[in-house]
């Protein structure tokens, strides 16, 4: 079950996706914003997203868990 | 009646114009429309652009010697080296060091930059501007408003408000400058290394490193000291975690207020006859070149590290060893996920990025002391 | 008005490598500090558990 993962710290700007959307590789699945920049997460691999674990406005800290993929 | 009307015209500004007075309106009215409409740094271009303004008004006296209310700002702030202190006290109660501690090596990438800075001196001798103007001029690569105003002030006071417009607007304009510089020299193989996670930094390194540098740099550089010694004391504020209100203070209430002050001096020192020369539009030039070539030497800095390390780093972050933070290290990161959508540096160049705040006080101490 | 090109070539050479010490020496410090951090932090945690033999290695001397 892959996990995507905060490759850097800062607050989640955007969710764009939900429990049960199919998403497939390079989708931009959460926008995140650090130092006032908006950073796109990409989907590592396709799959259902089967859970988000942050919503809009959480911080979180590098390798913190975002979404799991099934 | 009439009598009253002609001494009113004659005691007024307006019929001492002179047309240097009137370019510099329009100097004025540009840098507004440019921290207004184009939010260039409009934290310090809005008050410098009204300084400009209102040094510009005949009979104001705004910057009589002794005598205008401008001026006390000016002597009492920039004169007696007291406001670039103390925006530094601030700016170390906002910056975070850790991804320096994190990657020491980034220090190195931080004095790479700085080569770019005596490049510049050296060009600048050649153009004809005598050594503590050259100094001054070169400073502006550095990328740092706070140290460009407190080197000028010391060496080269004349020129004050030119480097310290072209310093703070060629920051704002570090995402049009850098990249071309960076694709130009990098490649897009190496533009797409990625970075490892950066090792976690425990407390105790954080609150031990503002008082080992501080320590370290005053030492070595004693002319360093006004503005290390309020850059590390106000870090420690922030890292101690026990005087939250001192950190607060230092980087909102009273980094504002000395912001004004700043402003507003910077830009009242820019009356028509002082900045009106080919010499000074000239600076303009060269602080564009100093900043390009400080660019080029953080990279060239970062590409000749990558042949001896094992871990390679992306030498992209190399470009944010000029201060400029955080617009640097923003560009690295924006450069480099443009190469590979899954890289990003924006930590990674966080670290040479504080680095470079360092690198330039000490370049700018070290041309203090030879030509102070 | 005479440029003074010994001067200049002082001021330039003596600001790079002049930077250049000082960033290399802060860097030494700065990895210096974090291994005896490191090294102090680990004893507190858990003496025994994970003895990891962190003696200064390479850069230590100076």
């Amino acid at each position: 079950m892959p996990e995507l993962l905060a490759p850097i710290a800062g607050n989640v700007w955007k969710v764009l996706v939900a429990v049960g959307d199919k998403v497939e590789l390079d989708d931009e699945l959460i926008i995140l914003e650090a130092l006032k920049m908006e950073t796109p997460i990409y989907c590592d691999d396709g799959g259902t997203v089967s859970e988000v674990r942050v919503k809009e406005g959480d911080s979180v800290n590098e390798g913190d868990v975002l979404v799991v993929i099934d | 009646m009439l009598d009253i009307l002609k001494d009113l015209i004659y005691s007024s500004g307006a019929v001492s114009l002179t047309g240097g007075n009137l370019v510099m309106w329009l100097v004025s009215f540009v840098l507004l429309y440019l921290a207004i409409k184009k939010q260039y740094e409009p934290l310090l271009l809005l008050p410098i652009a009204f300084g400009i303004l209102i040094v510009n008004l005949p009979l104001t006296f705004l910057m009589e010697p002794e005598h205008g209310l401008v001026w006390f700002f000016y002597h009492y702030g920039i004169e007696l080296d007291i406001i670039p202190p103390l925006i530094f006290l601030g700016l170390g109660a906002m910056i975070d060091f850790g991804p320096l501690i994190a990657n020491p090596k980034t220090l190195l990438l931080g004095a790479g930059a700085q080569a770019g800075l005596y490049v510049t001196f050296f060009a600048a001798v050649l153009f004809g501007f005598d050594l503590q103007e050259a100094a001054s001029i070169a400073i502006i690569g550095g990328a740092d408003g706070p140290t460009t105003i407190f080197l000028t002030s010391k060496l080269a006071p004349h020129l004050l408000g030119a480097t310290a417009v072209s310093a703070y607007a060629y920051m704002a304009l570090v995402p049009i400058i850098q990249p071309p510089m960076m694709k130009l020299l990098t490649t897009e193989h190496e533009r797409k290394i990625v970075m490892g996670k950066l090792r976690p930094v425990s407390k105790l390194q954080r609150i031990c490193f503002p008082i080992v540098t501080a320590m370290a740099i005053m030492l070595m550089v004693p002319t360093a000291a006004p503005l290390i010694s309020m850059l590390m004391l106000g870090n420690l504020f922030k890292e101690s975690g026990v005087v939250e209100r001192l950190s607060k203070a230092a980087s909102n209430e009273l980094m504002n207020i000395v912001t004004i002050f700043l402003g507003l001096s910077v830009g009242a020192t820019m009356t028509a006859g002082t900045f009106l020369s080919p010499k000074v539009l000239f600076i303009f030039f060269l602080g564009l070149f100093a900043f390009i070539v400080s660019t080029g030497a953080g990279l060239i800095m970062a590409k000749v590290m990558n042949l001896f390390l094992k871990d390679k780093i992306n030498p992209l972050i190399g470009a944010a060893g000029v201060s400029a933070v955080p617009m640097a290290a923003r560009c690295v990161h924006k450069v480099g996920s443009e190469a590979n959508r899954r890289n990003y540096l924006l930590m990674h160049a966080m670290g040479p990025n504080v680095a470079g705040v360092i690198g330039t006080v000490v370049a700018a101490a070290i041309l203090l002391k030879n030509l102070g | 008005m005479e440029t003074d090109w010994s001067k200049v070539m002082e001021v330039f050479t003596t600001g790079i490598i002049g930077v250049f010490v000082v960033m290399i020496l802060l860097q030494i410090l700065t990895q210096l500090s974090t291994r005896v951090i490191d090294f102090v932090e680990n004893l507190g945690k858990g003496e025994g558990s994970s003895p990891e033999p962190k003696s200064p290695t390479a850069p230590s001397k100076d």
